[in-house]
């Protein structure tokens, strides 16, 4: 396992799951059903502010697992999709072999 | 099927854990088309009846449970459960839910459902709210499974569901099978948060619950363990479960995402799909939910006794035959003795009067409901307690002839239809004060006199407001409790709703204001602060509340232990109505206790007999000493704002007080009626009726329409509809919707009978406005009752009434202000004696006339049994012997001998004087020996060493022993504690506050003194206004700060002790002066710099 940590590139169907990306130069292609869930912040060491009706996306972000392959190797991903306001930022954050 | 119903939802009264309302949980679901909704606070049915009527309101189903702790036999921890009550079966589902619920906070309320279930046993082993297995088991059982339990991931099942043993999961499985083996008793509860694969609330938790329900044959349910309603309120769940393991975020296992919310079926519906990996098992999942949820739909009416009168039955009260006629005999008897002697014209007046009240509350059935407080009232009475009525229930002359009411409702002119009209069927609030050091007292006699399954203490929920949520938010982000204080402190009377907006615009709050620019965590603090505002945040016995029901209570409410040990219900005095339930308002007040205790002393020290309720009300002396504006101690009237008003208004008769107590309230103020109502009684304004037909309501108030009953009047006058219906019309004001219909009734009512539209457009315009602003006359009249009482006692008794208002502590003000008054008053006070002193203020007859001596358990810090020993040691011979025998601490001891206490002692029977320096000297001595001596009972107390002083030491100087006092006593007995400022003050030219009055308006002063209140009263214009009173030894000087001069010395204006003050005399009155301040300093502070000037020179 390898922490990455790097923004992405991020396709998704209509149901918002990740059918492909982007990373490092390669275009990634997702190969199975991802496996999706929601993981905390630490909104109190990193949010600058928290009033009523900012949204959730201060405490949770959604998690994407999938195996997805760029030319022959397959691997495992994990993505990070956070959602500030109104953006939304993917990041890569582990690579499983 | 579109249909989803979420069965698991703690709402914002699961203290500590929900985030939302129960009422906007409902209106969100009703919003998503759901048709029910269910409500399952933790431990208890707190937000219950709020869900049952916002369902009601909004036309959906109402579904209760609870989600609670269940025990083993050896009291361990196995699982969080719902319990769900079944609905429309004639409350049994209900009932074992309430039983359920008091079971896990040990009530047991016996047999669950059979009719002699009389006696409560406190059955609690452990000190934590859960219930046996068991006994959980036994209670549905004898329901034949009026309610389910929902076994969902929080279970010892679901726990090894998570671990991957299937086969312990169904060996855990099986002995709640067995015990809830009735149909419908158990069901397993399937739940994913979308947590990360493998952990807690997982799709694969889920997905194995629901395996093991198939494998076991028990209905599945989906839920979505809901407990607030949107995402972005996770946040504020955060801070609360800091508050509830208080330990700041980031210290202890957090929710693991902002999943819990209300979400919508079709999300349920995804979910449901995702979790069962097959379309046909997740529609069964769902059908499985909505039949449930269609079991357990409640009918309010018919489970809960929705709005149904519950009194006590005819033998609790001890009557026969029909309430009515039982009240009826009661109120002829009353007759006789509240109007001995009436003219027959009178009497006719009084029967005509008293007919028409008992024509109502014979067609709202309400009789014996009148006789319940009529009786407790008689008991109260018996055991020889002070009680006044209160409230509108003073308009009643029912009330008055029951002995309910002290006040006559027809010389006052109060009107019953205020108090109750048959356009009304809720039960009408009767209030009634009594003796606060006897509250508990009666709180027991009651639950004697009616039995414990008739009777149970009201509750009440504490909410969220500045200074707690700044803590508990303080206490999230991990902020230090100095730092925390420093900002709670500052947080003055402000709600948490808007502590941005105050940031921004409250000098005080200045130190936050800058941190705010840089400080992240400040923004955090401030956020949370506003997110926590008017949350219930715990609950706590009502401070007057009992509930008075018949022997099935305890089946429609759950209870819990209140702080003072009987039982009390999970319901608040707004569930009260819907849940027809009577509350007694049994309030106890201070100032009875004072009085009471003052007339005992007078019977004591005199040998006279007083009945305070009998007294002249019409004593010049008294008004006399009301027009003084020297109104501390007297009820209603003391604070500064009264005491301004009492200068300009000049009260000389009983109805004028009662006017008084009612012009200073918001309302009136807002409203703007104090002026015109001066301006008239003063002749500066003729009296303006506008009509002559409102003369004679109006003439009291000089054309100002004050009260309820001045509104009930006029609509009833201008448009001949009745009272009752007039009272509705003036209810129905309030509601901006209704307005425009009752505007066209009054139009076309006045227009009928002849108004000219000039007078109803006038009159229109006052009523309109009124709603808010106008006060019930009968509330003010039986305020001004102990109003008037305190008073007479001051003026004819003022010892007593000291020893009474030291005693039981009464007012608003500190003990040190009485002290200055008790001064003022030429009221002598002896300081403590150890042989002399009691628990109590007594009077005690000196050679100089009577005098109050201080209570020995105004020593800080003194403990009870220190005080008994004093007590039952007495009389002590010398110091030695108080010290053997007495074993004060040595603290006590110090303290004691360094008030004074021991200076009566020193004398003995040899020796020459010696001074208070001798006897601290001495108390070092006997405080550093190691071991404490004690005497031989046996042997002869004469010990030459104990009693032999040290002599030649210094007594100390008033300074330190005023600053002693302050120390010990929060009392300045020796001298006022600004004198040793004397000479400081005298140099600036300081005035002292009984000059004021000779000032001329727009003098330029200087007064000084300790702040005695700080008030910041509603204002017409919405500006804040800060009040400061300052006592001086010669009485009180009231300053008014603005908005320039509060900036000027925001940093003390609430907090330092000792002020000096600088600004304009503004006369109010014929003795009414209050000084408009410019600015304010520390006198400490001055005093220092003084002093150093002085040394310079």
């Amino acid at each position: 396992m390898v922490r990455v940590d790097e923004m992405v590139t991020v396709s998704v169907n209509p149901k918002g799951e990740p059918i492909g990306f982007g990373w490092r130069g390669g275009a990634y292609l997702v190969l199975s059903k991802p496996v999706r869930w929601f993981a905390r912040r630490e909104w109190w060491v990193e949010a600058a502010r928290v009033q009523r009706g900012i949204g959730a996306g201060v405490l949770e972000v959604e998690m994407w697992r999938l195996v997805a392959s760029c030319n022959e190797e397959k691997q495992q991903f994990e993505l990070v999709h956070s959602f500030v306001g109104e953006k939304t930022i993917w990041r890569l954050n582990r690579v499983f072999n | 099927m579109s249909e989803f119903t979420h069965l698991h939802v703690a709402s914002a009264f699961s203290s500590h854990f929900g985030v939302t309302r129960p009422e906007l949980m409902v209106e969100a679901a009703a919003a998503q088309k759901m048709t029910a909704l269910a409500i399952t606070d933790r431990d208890g049915l707190y937000g219950a009846v709020k869900h049952i009527g916002a369902c009601l309101a909004l036309g959906i189903s109402p579904i209760v449970g609870v989600e609670l702790s269940v025990v083993d036999d050896e009291y361990q921890q196995l699982a969080r459960v719902v319990v769900l009550a079944r609905g429309r079966d004639r409350g049994i589902g209900w009932s074992t839910l309430c039983a359920i619920v008091s079971a896990a906070h040990g009530y047991n309320i016996g047999e669950a459902l059979s009719e002699n279930s009389k006696k409560l046993q406190r059955t609690r082993k452990s000190e934590s709210i859960s219930i046996r297995r068991g006994e959980l088991a036994k209670l549905i059982g004898e329901s034949l499974g009026a309610c389910t339990v929902l076994l969902g991931n929080d279970t010892d099942v679901g726990k090894s569901v998570l671990l991957g043993s299937r086969e312990e999961a169904i060996e855990l499985l099986e002995p709640w099978q067995e015990l809830f083996s009735i149909p419908n008793a158990l069901a397993i509860e399937v739940c994913s948060l979308l947590t990360e694969p493998g952990t807690e609330y997982s799709i694969l938790q889920a997905n194995r619950m629901l395996q093991l329900a198939d494998a076991s044959k028990l209905p599945a349910v989906l839920t979505n363990s809901v407990r607030y309603l949107t995402p972005d309120d996770a946040l504020t769940a955060d801070v609360l479960d800091a508050a509830r393991f208080l330990e700041p975020l980031g210290f202890f296992q957090v929710q693991p995402n902002a999943q819990a919310w209300l979400k919508p079926a079709a999300l349920m519906r995804s979910l449901a799909e995702e979790i069962c990996e097959d379309r046909d098992r997740a529609a069964k999942l769902l059908q499985d939910t909505e039949k449930l949820a269609d079991r357990c739909r409640l009918d309010p009416v018919g489970d809960c006794g929705w709005m149904k009168p519950k009194t006590p039955e005819k033998s609790a009260l001890g009557i026969e035959g029909n309430p009515f006629e039982v009240l009826w005999q009661k109120t002829e008897a009353g007759m006789h003795w509240r109007y001995p002697g009436a003219s027959e014209a009178m009497l006719s007046k009084i029967k005509h009067r008293l007919g028409q009240e008992l024509i109502t509350i014979n067609k709202l059935e309400f009789a014996t409901y009148f006789l319940t407080v009529a009786d407790v009232a008689q008991m109260i009475r018996d055991m020889n307690i002070r009680i006044a009525a209160r409230g509108s229930g003073a308009g009643s002359l029912v009330n008055y002839l029951l002995g309910i009411s002290g006040v006559d409702p027809i010389e006052h002119d109060l009107l019953f239809e205020r108090f109750l009209s048959t356009e009304r069927s809720s039960l009408p609030d009767i209030d009634i004060d009594i003796e606060s050091a006897r509250r508990h007292d009666i709180y027991r006699s009651i639950f004697r006199r009616y039995g414990s399954n008739r009777v149970t203490l009201l509750s009440m929920q504490s909410t969220y407001r500045g200074r707690g949520a700044v803590r508990d938010s303080g206490l999230a982000l991990g902020i230090e409790d100095d730092e925390i204080d420093a900002i709670a402190k500052s947080v003055w009377r402000l709600s948490a709703g808007s502590f941005r907006n105050a940031v921004g615009s409250k000098p005080e709050l200045g130190a936050i204001a800058a941190a705010l620019e840089s400080d992240r965590k400040m923004n955090l603090l401030v956020d949370l602060t506003e997110r926590l505002n008017r949350l219930p945040r715990h609950i706590s016995m009502h401070p007057c509340g009992v509930i008075l029901g018949d022997s099935n209570l305890l089946r429609m409410t759950p209870v819990e232990q209140s702080g003072m040990g009987l039982p009390m219900s999970q319901f608040d005095k707004d569930d009260m109505d819907p849940m027809g339930m009577l509350k007694l308002d049994v309030l106890g007040v201070r100032m009875q206790s004072a009085m009471a205790y003052a007339v005992r002393e007078i019977s004591r020290v005199r040998g006279e007999t007083l009945e305070l309720d009998d007294i002249d009300r019409a004593d010049n002396e008294t008004f006399k000493t009301i027009r003084t504006t020297n109104t501390l101690g007297i009820f209603q009237i003391e604070s500064p704002g009264q005491r301004e008003l009492t200068g300009k208004h000049q009260p000389t008769e009983f109805n004028d007080l009662t006017i008084q107590i009612s012009l200073f309230r918001p309302g009136p103020m807002k409203g703007n009626m104090i002026a015109p109502y001066l301006d008239g009684r003063h002749g500066f304004a003729s009296a303006d009726f506008i009509h002559k037909d409102l003369e004679p309501i109006l003439r009291e108030s000089f054309g100002v329409v004050i009260f309820h009953e001045h509104v009930l009047r006029i609509l009833n006058v201008m448009t001949g509809c009745t009272l009752a219906k007039a009272d509705e019309l003036r209810r129905s004001l309030e509601d901006p919707r209704a307005k425009p219909t009752i505007e066209k009734f009054f139009r076309t009512k006045t227009k009928e009978r002849g108004y000219s539209l000039a007078v109803v457009e006038r009159v229109w315009g006052i009523l309109e406005g009124f709603s808010s602003f106008g006060f019930c006359k009968a509330h003010g009249a039986a305020f001004a009752l102990p109003t008037y009482q305190s008073a007479w006692l001051k003026t004819h008794y003022p010892v007593e009434f000291m020893a009474g208002l030291f005693t039981h502590d009464p007012g608003m003000y500190p003990k040190r202000l009485l002290m200055a008054e008790a001064r003022r008053l030429g009221v002598r006070i002896l300081p403590i004696d150890v042989n002399k002193s009691s628990d109590e203020f007594l009077v005690e007859k000196t050679t100089d006339g009577l005098a109050v001596r201080l209570a020995i358990h105004e020593i800080a810090g003194i403990s009870e049994a220190e005080v008994s020993r004093i007590l039952s040691g007495r009389p002590f011979s010398d110091i030695g012997d108080f010290y053997m025998r007495a074993k004060p601490s040595r603290r006590t001891f110090e303290r004691i001998a360094q008030v004074g206490g021991l200076d009566e002692l020193r004398l003995g029977d040899f020796g020459p004087m010696h001074t208070r320096g001798d006897v601290l000297a001495r108390v070092r001595q006997l405080n550093a020996s190691k071991n404490r001596k004690y005497l031989d009972p046996n042997q002869p107390t004469f010990d030459f060493d104990f009693k032999d002083l040290p002599t030649g030491l210094p007594e100390p100087s008033n300074a330190e022993k005023v600053e002693a006092e302050l120390q010990i006593l929060n009392l300045d007995f020796t001298e006022h504690a600004l004198e040793q400022y004397r000479p400081m003050l005298d140099e600036m030219g300081v005035m002292r506050s009984d000059e004021l009055v000779d000032l001329r308006s727009k003098t330029d002063v200087l007064v000084a003194g300790i702040r005695v209140a700080t008030q910041t009263p509603p204002m017409r214009s919405g500006k804040r206004v800060v009040f400061v009173s300052l006592d001086d030894g010669s009485g009180c000087s009231d300053s008014t700060f603005f908005d320039e001069a509060q900036k000027r010395c925001s940093h003390i204006l609430f907090n330092t002790k000792l002020l000096l003050i600088s600004g304009k005399t503004r006369r109010t009155g014929v003795r009414g002066v209050s000084i408009m301040a410019e600015n304010a300093w520390d006198l400490r502070e001055l005093w220092q710099q003084w002093l150093q000037k002085k040394e310079a020179v």
